[in-house]
């Protein structure tokens, strides 16, 4: 299985309520992911986070003993790993705080598990991607390190617009990107007037990671709204 | 400060007529006054009667009784100066003694126009002589010069009249004086009244003669403030409320959301049971939307959240919010038909990007809420000369004209103080009105051209 190796991570979960612990629990395990921490205060947090090592911490914001905003802070002093913070404040100025710290996603409670598991997903997906090079398609296998489609033991290249297109559409596996989306991807910051140049890059993907070009099953056309990228074992 | 000017016409005209009707009054009552005095040339009449009733014979003179008596009531006495001998050849029997008998004429010329030892005197002529009347001491007062330059005479109505005119004038100088000052005083006590139903804090200084009015201003504004203090103080305190609320709601509903999630997944279960939980899932979702419209609509109404406006691309938000509903949406009976022109690929509009995300997905949410059988939305963006219109509108049940007129019109239940049964229900239309509202931007409510329900909602566009 493609994702089996993100199942591996190890995740620090932190909330004051035991409730919640333990859902949020059951939603990751029963998805597949077996490394679980657990912890209620900041104190505890930041001693598992030099115990456990964890690969991704999801962090409440209100603690007993401080707020999550303060604990990222500290766990980042001394390592790198992705952060997602879960909230019952949907104020946008703890959103923004949260971002300007190098928080990697944000979610307000109530959620759905839907929600959550592709959240921590995409941001496992996104800061461990060079650790599984073979992404597997219906047609083919994409190497996003090397930047090749791997198509009956073919290696064909990906300029590096198709490189970022696709990586995109990837780190969203499963879910509509929009054209705004891609393109911003693609071209930065003001992505106006390239849908055309969209298409045609879309395009010349399709020739290369679809057994049917005309006939796409890997990357579909949403029409008027973006694409969607499916991959084998999701 | 119009009725200042006005004020001081009226104060000056009040000023002149007063001063009109005031001479008007000081002639009548002279004229008044001196009618009721003797007139003045009543002796020397009284001296010309009495020589035309003085007779001679061989005895010498003899004056009437009747002239006698009334002398003699009068208390005045008489004598006559012989035009030859210039002594006295007839006299009154009171004749004071200090009267001298005999005159030189320098002596007539002075008795005429003045006294004799303090006596004013009178004169009448006879024939060969000159009769003199001579009255108590203090019965009159004889001018001695009775001559006035002519000129002056002659000037004397223009000289009246400047005097008059000087007199106005200095009146009128001192008038202007006194009032400058209290005029300075009202001035910032007029500009501090009219500044009261602003809603600023007002100061006027506390000084000169109107200095307690000042005070009264200060007060009254300090009043205002703290009203308006208090009033803040209260919304904002609803809307913390509002707030805190919401979040200790946030906490419970994951849990409850989270495991009939999970279950709804749940292969172990049969069909059933797993529609159950599709149903709590459903209802908590509509408490989550709830809680968020709540607690934005009350920051919203007392002006708590800010609008973080910057130009971005209408076309891009609305695809972001379809998106982002159709990756979410689970049993597929509510699916987005993207209607906007492939030739429209940017709208730029001033604004919060979050809350028109907010505006847009609760658009698309309430087609949702209404139509549990399923329907069609259709959303497109549509550009204008200078507005950008979003349009959500879908084939469902619809609402009747009479809902619609009410949805566009009725009050809401969180802008309205009765209870009455009119109001409006469901937050997510309100907010987005806010959210228009916030923006410059107007909601339009109607039937959509496939028999559902139709909500426009349109921005100004951005320059540029």
């Amino acid at each position: 299985m493609d994702f089996d190796y993100l199942k591996q991570k190890r995740i620090l979960l932190v909330d004051d309520e035991q409730e919640l612990l333990d859902m949020v629990c059951s939603i990751l395990s029963e998805d597949g992911f077996q490394k679980i921490a657990t912890a209620k205060t900041m104190k505890e947090a930041v001693a598992l986070s030099s115990a456990y090592h964890p690969e991704l911490a999801i962090l409440d914001v209100m603690l007993p003993d401080g707020n999550g905003f303060d604990l990222m802070e500290q766990l980042k002093r001394t390592s790198d790993y992705p952060v997602l913070f879960l909230t019952a404040r949907g104020e946008d100025e703890d959103k923004f705080r949260g971002f300007g710290l190098g928080a990697d996603d944000y979610m307000v409670k109530p959620f759905l598990p839907k929600e959550l598991l592709f959240r921590v997903n995409a941001i496992l997906r996104r800061s461990y991607k060079g650790e599984n090079p073979l992404v597997r398609l219906s047609g083919c296998e994409i190497d996003f390190e090397r930047a090749e489609v791997i198509k009956n033991e073919e290696r064909l290249p990906l300029t590096a617009k198709e490189h970022d297109i696709l990586t995109c559409l990837y780190r969203n596996a499963g879910r509509i990107v929009t054209i705004d989306a891609l393109c911003e991807a693609a071209w930065g910051d003001n992505p106006y007037g390239y849908e055309n140049s969209l298409m045609a890059h879309v395009r010349r993907i399709r020739e290369k990671i679809e057994t049917n070009p005309s006939r796409p099953v890997s990357l579909i056309t949403m029409k008027g709204l973006g694409y969607k990228l499916i991959v084998e074992g999701r | 400060m119009k009725s200042v000017p006005r004020l001081i016409r009226r104060f000056i005209g009040i000023l002149l007529l007063s001063f009109l009707l005031l001479a008007a009054l000081n002639i009548t009552l002279l004229f008044l006054y001196t009618r009721s005095q003797l007139p003045n040339s009543y002796p020397w009449k009284t001296a010309e009667e009495v020589a035309g009733q003085l007779s001679q014979d061989e005895n010498g003179y003899h004056l009437s009784e009747k002239m006698t008596r009334e002398l003699e009531d009068f208390d005045v006495w008489a004598i006559l100066i012989d035009n030859d001998t210039m002594q006295v050849a007839w006299q009154t029997n009171d004749l004071p003694e200090s009267v001298p008998m005999s005159y030189s004429i320098s002596d007539i010329a002075g008795l005429t126009r003045g006294y004799i030892d303090g006596y004013p005197t009178f004169t009448g002529e006879i024939e060969n002589g000159l009769v003199v009347l001579g009255y108590p001491k203090d019965g009159f007062w004889k001018h001695m010069w009775p001559s006035w330059d002519y000129k002056l005479i002659a000037d004397l109505p223009k000289t009246v009249l400047s005097i008059l005119v000087i007199n106005v004038t200095l009146v009128f100088l001192i008038y202007v004086v006194a009032n400058s000052k209290l005029l300075r005083s009202v001035k910032p006590i007029v500009n501090g009244i009219q500044a009261l139903p602003s809603e600023d804090a007002v100061y006027v200084p506390e000084r000169g003669l109107l200095c307690e009015l000042a005070a009264s201003i200060n007060k009254t504004s300090e009043i205002l403030q703290h009203q308006k203090r208090q009033l803040c103080k209260k919304e904002n305190a609803r809307a913390n409320w509002i707030a805190g609320v919401s979040h200790d709601i946030r906490t419970p509903l994951s849990m409850v959301m989270g495991y009939a999630g999970q279950l709804r997944e749940d292969a172990g279960l049969n069909d059933a049971q797993r529609q159950k939980a599709a149903v709590i899932v459903k209802q908590s979702e509509r408490m989550r939307n709830l809680i968020n419209d709540l607690n934005l609509t009350s920051k919203l109404e007392y002006n708590m959240q800010p609008i973080r406006s910057r130009t971005i691309n209408l076309v891009a938000l609305v695809r972001q919010v379809v998106v982002d509903f159709l990756n979410l949406d689970v049993d597929g009976r509510h699916p987005i038909e993207w209607e906007t022109s492939e030739n429209l690929t940017a709208c730029p509009v001033n604004a919060d990007e979050n809350l028109l995300k907010r505006a847009v997905g609760n658009l698309i949410q309430n087609c949702i809420n209404h139509n549990g059988q399923g329907c069609t939305i259709h959303v497109g963006v549509t550009k204008d000369e200078d507005k950008c219109t979003v349009s959500v509108i879908d084939d469902g049940l619809g609402a009747t004209d009479e809902q619609i007129k009410r949805l566009n019109n009725a009050p809401h239940y969180m802008d309205c103080d009765e209870t009455t049964a009119e109001q409006r229900h469901g937050l997510g239309l309100l907010l987005v009105r806010q959210i228009a509202a916030a923006h410059g931007g107007t909601v339009t409510i109607g039937h959509g051209i496939r028999g559902g329900f139709s909500v426009t909602f349109t921005l100004p566009m951005a320059d540029g």
